[in-house]
């Protein structure tokens, strides 16, 4: 495997979890699935489409997100916005993501456990 | 009404996912396929479509994660389960389907040419078969939302360090299949034989003189043998004992084969007559079978006595 390989897995298995943590941010605004693409990407995190949309769909089968139809603009989009279950769930992955990041910080700086 | 690459796109991905769904994922999906080509505003309408179709990806990779399917045939979950099993059913099926089949047709027809062929085909379709079928019962598994029960792993199944083995299961496996295949040629070569005599009949390569007496005795030294294999295996290695009882063994079944070679009492007369041997091809066909007997017992005694000089080395 060449070394820009070993890189990119790396990188992808490192964000993948943290895709969900910024869709359920996000999506306390509620937006469709373009327009939260388009946000991720304005914050930073690198996110295909092909995978945004079914995780989308997910997260609403999971209950951690609820969606609706809107019909008013010139085409009608599917609405997502994120449920109290949902709040509940992020409130958890940020304490662990905070925590993973105190930890890593502790490490690398040296700091004894 | 003409179809555009999204309409097609759209009917791709709804083709594979459920059908409750169908409806409402192909709706969503279009919606947002159109905003996107809508954002690509630098290019030209249907370059841009095509553009966006392509970051999009294969259809039935994104159906798949829309409907949560696997993408492969065997996981994770199931992989080592999968091919402990398969290469467990593989070590014994095949090979006892080939020892059926090879006893049955060695006597219900003439040709040994025959047998070992029917043998070995049925023992390769026996392997596909197991192959094919294990495969099937996993990949089922793998799709369907049930705990099948699988025993997890405990550290008793770890295997034995190589060490504390010197005699191992194929060993003795292949040394008892052997045992049992020389019996049955013992005594199959009584009743059915390659060689025909002037009346058609089956001419026996031993002389059958020797029923009465020999023969009987070389069977049961066969079983004896076979004790001795499953001996050796539960003790896992050479012992003193086992090296002396391997060469008695050894010496009682050549013995006798060196003994009436010598005498030229051990083929049938019929036989030598109906191969059209001349004496002196007789004379030599006896010579190396005595030949042969002191070799096989020679290396058999040598190779006991070193694998057993070989264990004391290593537990010292």
């Amino acid at each position: 495997m060449e070394a820009d390989d070993v890189i990119k897995t790396h990188l992808q298995e490192l964000r993948r979890g943290t895709v969900v943590v910024a869709s359920l941010t996000a999506l306390r605004e509620p937006g469709h699935g373009y327009a939260l693409l388009q946000t991720l990407a304005g914050y930073g995190f690198a996110v295909d489409a092909n995978t945004l949309y079914p995780l989308l769909r997910r997260l609403e089968d999971q209950g951690l997100l609820l969606s609706e139809w809107n019909t008013d603009d010139s085409r009608p989009r599917k609405i997502y916005r994120t449920s109290l279950r949902g709040e509940s769930v992020l409130a958890v992955l940020l304490e662990d993501l905070a925590a993973i990041t105190t930890s890593i910080d502790r490490l690398t700086q040296g700091e004894q456990p | 009404m003409t179809t555009t690459l999204t309409d097609r796109y759209v009917h791709a991905v709804q083709r594979s996912v459920p059908e409750a769904r169908r409806e409402e994922i192909g709706r969503e999906l279009r919606s947002s396929i159109d905003d996107m080509v809508d954002a690509r505003d630098d290019l030209e309408r249907d370059d841009a479509e095509r553009e966006v179709l392509t970051d999009l990806g294969d259809p039935g990779v994104l159906a798949a994660q829309y409907a949560d399917r696997p993408l492969h045939l065997i996981g994770p979950r199931y992989f080592l389960t999968y091919w402990r099993l398969m290469l467990r059913l593989l070590v014994w099926i095949p090979g006892a389907v080939a020892l059926v089949v090879l006893t049955v047709v060695m006597i219900q027809d003439d040709s040994s040419a025959e047998a070992i062929g029917a043998a070995v085909s049925a023992g390769f379709q026996a392997a596909v078969q197991v192959v094919f079928w294990t495969t099937v019962v996993f990949a089922v598994l793998e799709r369907v939302d049930i705990d099948p029960k699988l025993p997890a792993w405990t550290v008793d199944d770890l295997p034995d360090t190589p060490d504390d083995r010197d005699v191992t299961l194929v060993d003795t496996v292949t040394a008892l299949v052997f045992i049992v295949l020389f019996g049955v040629v013992l005594v199959v070569q009584n009743f059915r034989s390659w060689v025909q005599g002037p009346d058609g009949e089956d001419v026996a390569v031993l002389d059958p003189a020797l029923w009465s007496g020999w023969l009987p005795l070389l069977l049961g030294v066969l079983v004896a043998n076979a004790a001795l294999e499953v001996w050796k295996y539960r003790a896992g290695r050479w012992t003193g004992p086992i090296v002396a009882a391997t060469s008695v063994i050894s010496l009682a079944f050549a013995l006798p084969f060196a003994w009436l070679a010598w005498r030229e009492s051990l083929l049938n007369p019929e036989f030598v007559d109906a191969v059209g041997m001349s004496d002196t091809v007789l004379g030599y066909v006896n010579d190396g079978i005595v030949a042969g007997a002191v070799v096989i017992v020679l290396i058999e005694v040598v190779d006991a006595l070193w694998k057993l000089r070989q264990r004391r080395l290593a537990s010292t």
